[in-house]
């Protein structure tokens, strides 16, 4: 027997909110990008324990596919700021203001 | 813990110690807890240090810890995934990028560290006191998980069984990803247009 | 018979239709052939179908308009003696007049219009003097009032020429309101609108009924014909060319108001009441007219009071059963007065757009030929022994005279005094304005005016001054009107007195009409300077102060709330009503443009922010439930 699953969810709650603290806190691309990785691990830790309570399999897929998508998303982020920052030499997020309406 | 409280009583009730099991549940408890420490804790510090690297290597610990974690919770080839793929992978591509790039220490001189954590703490924690009200509301939450271990195979099995289609796109993304960074990583500078140049 | 009848009205509406759509491809001589071919060939159809005839009535079917739940509006016609004699009228008139124009508007811009708008004239007004069914007679009605609108406010540039017009089309509106009483009645109690059928079954009538139809048409008359009370607009309508004055206001729409009431007459005569009152309204504003005549300086103003109050005579002729008398001065009216409007155009062309009559003076010299027509008109609306409008006269007062009751005594007295001051009037006018004087016009002061305009006259004034021959009464035996009209319902072919009564009354007649000329001869022979507007005289120019009335009491209160409605209400409230609220989503969208910064840290604020909104609402909303 393990903790109920509302600690579970208050765990994956806090770190999601600290991932979005990040995301809105911290100006510079790569920490925003930090930051949502952090969030999405918590997803991750929320949907296998969520797997766990009701004993099926598919919140651990989920999770891989998180991964997956995860990966895939850092990397072309982190193209994109390289590219950026070759360009502009900025690697501030409010650097980046041409949609000003 | 409700379920402890009420085994205790149990036992009050007939008179006999906590058994074995009982105890052992309860280290299990006492895991998650110190794995939950260790993770925000971790993630605390990532998020607060003006150094990136640093940052990412609180971050690691952070991964490490949720890998335990996972393990803990019954899933040990996700444990496995974690460490190999979100820290062995995605973090040190981070540090790869971030030294090549000689970002600056601290690109958030802007203003005070206080006000600039003042809005996601307030939000956070209003988010938060939402949160508790709806995962507190319901009676089957309280209930402590058993324990249980997905075997990796078992794992495969449902993966590439059920959800073949899921693995087949995913694949494609991550391919679509690779021709997306080769394409931006490209040299060459000057050929683009739209976007705001050095120095503005 | 059909045929010639449909041709007579389309004519004109043909030539207006194919002068407003094609005008502007003809050239200025076109644009008035077309129009006088229209109403030379409606003058001939005139004729036509009066020699055709041999019925007495015939109604003929032309076309069906519209109907409605238990209603028809059907195009008809009801040509009886009356009809063709008011047809043969206004195309005889209308011809010399259009003929006349041709001269007159030859430098005006606005030639196109101005045909197109008589020809149009033309034809509403054939449909009022033809048309069987009621509502046929409305839409002729309605087309008078527009056209003449239109007619009178042609010069619109001149806001002054333009408020005339306006006026007149809204004083005759008041009557017009009655009249669409009137056909509502007719309505309920007929169930049918058509004239023939109505003057057959007057029997349905109660006397309160027939009474109150006939003040209603009377009402609607007065409008139309410019009779107390609304009269008002006739001399400011002298705003418009004196063809235009001619055709409306001496032979055409003004009398279609008592034209109208001789077509009903069978409903009148059942309310004495209704004739009284017709026959008193009449002579008023014939007394009226006439003292208003006498002070006036413009010449156009002096014939239009001249027409109210000939028109008056017309109405009194009515009020004592006499339609032929009626319809006789109706006829003779129209002849000399047209004459006396085109010949007065001629002058004021001449004179460079002199209206004033003590600015004139050695006409009779310099102009000779208009002088010797004008005063043609002037000794037949002079009522000059045995000369035009002598003996049309002479039988409505006659009849009046005959006609039972004391009041017809009182009435007749009035008419006496008025035709005497009619003589006066009209000859002050021709003597001021013709005579010789030392300070008259010089000869190079004259502009030269196309011989045209006035050899069309010539055969006008013959008609006018030979127009006796048509009505001579019992006396010398002839008595041709009044037995074409005998077969008109409610007509008297002869007024039938002793013979001292005729005899006493013709040498009354002329006695006052040489008397006033004679009076006009001594007072004014050699008046030159104006005289000053003062007392009696301020009163008599101003109508009796009627038109300043209605403007202090009705006009301006009015316009005051319609100004007050206008600024306060439709603009200060709806308009900027309106242009708030626009402002005010202006600013909010302003407002809401601060969001969109371009910056990155901004957007995942919001999104942050919405986050957490979304949880307070899901947590909220599990609470409350």
């Amino acid at each position: 027997m393990i903790v109920p699953y509302d600690h579970i969810l208050i765990l994956a709650v806090l770190l999601f909110l600290t991932g979005a603290a990040c995301v809105v806190a911290r100006r510079t691309l790569i920490m925003i990008l930090i930051g949502v990785e952090i969030m999405l691990n918590a997803a991750g830790i929320a949907l296998v324990g969520g797997s766990l309570k009701w004993g099926v399999l598919g919140g651990q897929v989920f999770v891989i596919f998180i991964m997956a998508v995860a990966a895939a998303e850092v990397a072309v982020g982190l193209a994109l700021i390289v590219h950026s920052h070759r360009r502009s030499g900025s690697v501030e997020a409010d650097h980046y203001h041409l949609m000003k309406g | 813990m409700p379920g402890k409280t009420k085994a205790i009583q149990q036992k009050a009730a007939v008179s006999e110690p906590p058994s074995l099991q009982e105890r052992t549940m309860s280290v299990y408890a006492v895991i998650f807890y110190l794995l939950a420490v260790l993770i925000l804790t971790a993630a605390g510090f990532a998020v607060t240090r003006r150094n990136a690297v640093h940052a990412v290597c609180g971050l690691i610990v952070s991964f490490l810890g949720t890998a335990l974690l996972f393990y803990l919770l019954g899933a040990p080839f996700l444990a496995a995934m974690e460490v190999i793929i979100y820290a062995g992978a995605i973090m040190v591509l981070f540090l790869f990028i971030i030294m090549t790039m000689k970002v600056e220490a601290d690109g958030d001189r802007s203003r005070p560290r206080v006000r600039r954590w003042a809005f996601p703490l307030v939000i956070g924690a209003v988010s938060l006191t939402a949160i508790t009200i709806l995962v507190w509301v319901g009676p089957e939450n309280r209930l402590p998980l058993q324990t249980a271990m997905a075997a990796p195979s078992a794992f495969g099995t449902v993966l590439f069984r059920r959800y073949w289609p899921a693995v087949e796109i995913a694949c494609f993304l991550l391919f679509v990803a690779l021709v997306g960074v080769l394409y931006l990583g490209r040299a060459g500078p000057k050929e683009d247009q739209s976007f705001p140049e050095k120095n503005p | 018979m059909k045929t010639v009848l449909l041709l007579l009205m389309l004519f004109p509406l043909m030539g207006a239709a194919l002068n407003a759509l094609l005008g502007r491809y003809l050239t200025r001589r076109g644009v008035a052939a077309v129009a006088c071919a229209a109403v030379l060939g409606a003058l001939a159809m005139a004729v036509a179908a009066m020699v055709n005839t041999t019925a007495i009535t015939r109604d003929i079917r032309l076309f069906d308009w519209f109907s409605v739940d238990g209603f028809q509006a059907v195009m008809n016609v009801h040509y009886d003696h009356l009809a063709a004699v008011m047809a043969l009228m206004i195309t005889f008139v209308s011809s010399v007049i259009h003929l006349y124009s041709v001269s007159f508007m030859r430098e005006d811009e606005g030639i196109i219009r101005y045909f197109c708008y008589l020809n149009l004239f033309v034809f509403a007004m054939l449909v009022i003097a033809l048309a069987d069914n009621l509502i046929f007679v409305f839409l002729g009605w309605e087309g008078v009032g527009f056209c003449s609108y239109v007619l009178i406010g042609f010069w619109y540039s001149d806001e002054a020429k333009a408020a005339a017009g306006r006026k007149a089309f809204l004083l005759t509106r008041i009557g017009d309101a009655a009249f669409g009483v009137a056909l509502g009645l007719f309505f309920l109690i007929f169930k049918d609108l058509s004239i023939s059928h109505i003057v057959a079954r007057t029997s349905l009538l109660s006397l309160g009924t027939a009474t109150l139809l006939g003040l209603l048409l009377l009402w609607a008359a007065v409008g139309k014909s410019a009779q107390l009370p609304l009269l008002v607009w006739l001399p400011d309508a002298m705003a418009g060319p004196s063809p235009v004055s001619a055709l409306i206001h001496a032979a055409t729409m003004v009398t279609a108001g008592v034209y109208l009431l001789m077509r009903l007459f069978p409903i009148l005569i059942l309310s004495p009441a209704a004739l009284m009152c017709t026959a008193i309204v009449g002579t008023l504003t014939a007394l009226f007219g006439s003292f208003a005549a006498l002070v006036q300086s413009d010449i156009k103003r002096v014939l239009a009071y001249s027409t109210i109050s000939q028109v008056g005579y017309m109405l009194l002729a009515v009020g004592v059963a006499d339609i032929v008398g009626g319809m006789f001065h109706l006829l003779s009216h129209a002849f000399f007065k047209s004459l006396l409007f085109l010949a007065a155009g001629c002058i004021i062309q001449a004179l460079a757009g002199e209206h004033n009559i003590f600015r004139m003076g050695n006409l009779r010299r310099h102009l000779p030929g208009v002088s010797l027509l004008f005063l043609a008109g002037c000794l037949c609306l002079g009522t000059f022994p045995l000369l035009g409008g002598y003996f049309s006269k002479d039988r409505i007062l006659l009849a009046t005279f005959v006609h039972s009751g004391e009041l017809s005594k009182v009435l007749w007295v009035i008419g006496m005094a008025a035709a005497f001051l009619t003589s006066l009037y009209t000859f002050r006018l021709y003597f001021i304005a013709f005579q010789d004087r030392p300070d008259g016009r010089k000869k190079d002061e004259f502009l030269q005016i196309p011989g045209f305009m006035s050899w069309v006259l010539y055969p006008l004034a013959l008609t006018a001054l030979f127009d006796g021959l048509l009505n001579l009464p019992g006396g010398f035996g002839k008595l041709f009107l009044g037995r074409y009209l005998a077969s008109v319902p409610g007509s008297i072919v002869e007024v039938h007195a002793t013979a001292r009564e005729i005899w006493g009354m013709r040498i009354g007649s002329a006695a006052l009409s040489l008397g006033g000329m004679v009076s006009a001869y001594f007072l004014w022979r050699r008046k030159s300077e104006e005289p000053a507007l003062r007392g009696l005289r301020q009163v008599l120019f101003t109508g009796f102060y009627l038109d300043i009335f209605y403007e202090r009491v009705i006009a301006r209160p009015y316009n005051r709330i319609a100004g007050l409605l206008w600024t306060d209400i439709d603009e200060g409230g709806l308009d900027r009503g309106s242009e708030k609220i626009g402002g005010g989503f202006q600013r909010l969208s302003q407002g809401l443009r601060l969001w969109t910064t371009g910056r990155l840290s901004t957007y995942l604020r919001m999104l942050f922010l919405g986050f957490a909104a979304l949880l307070c609402l899901l947590s909220l909303s599990w609470y409350i439930q």
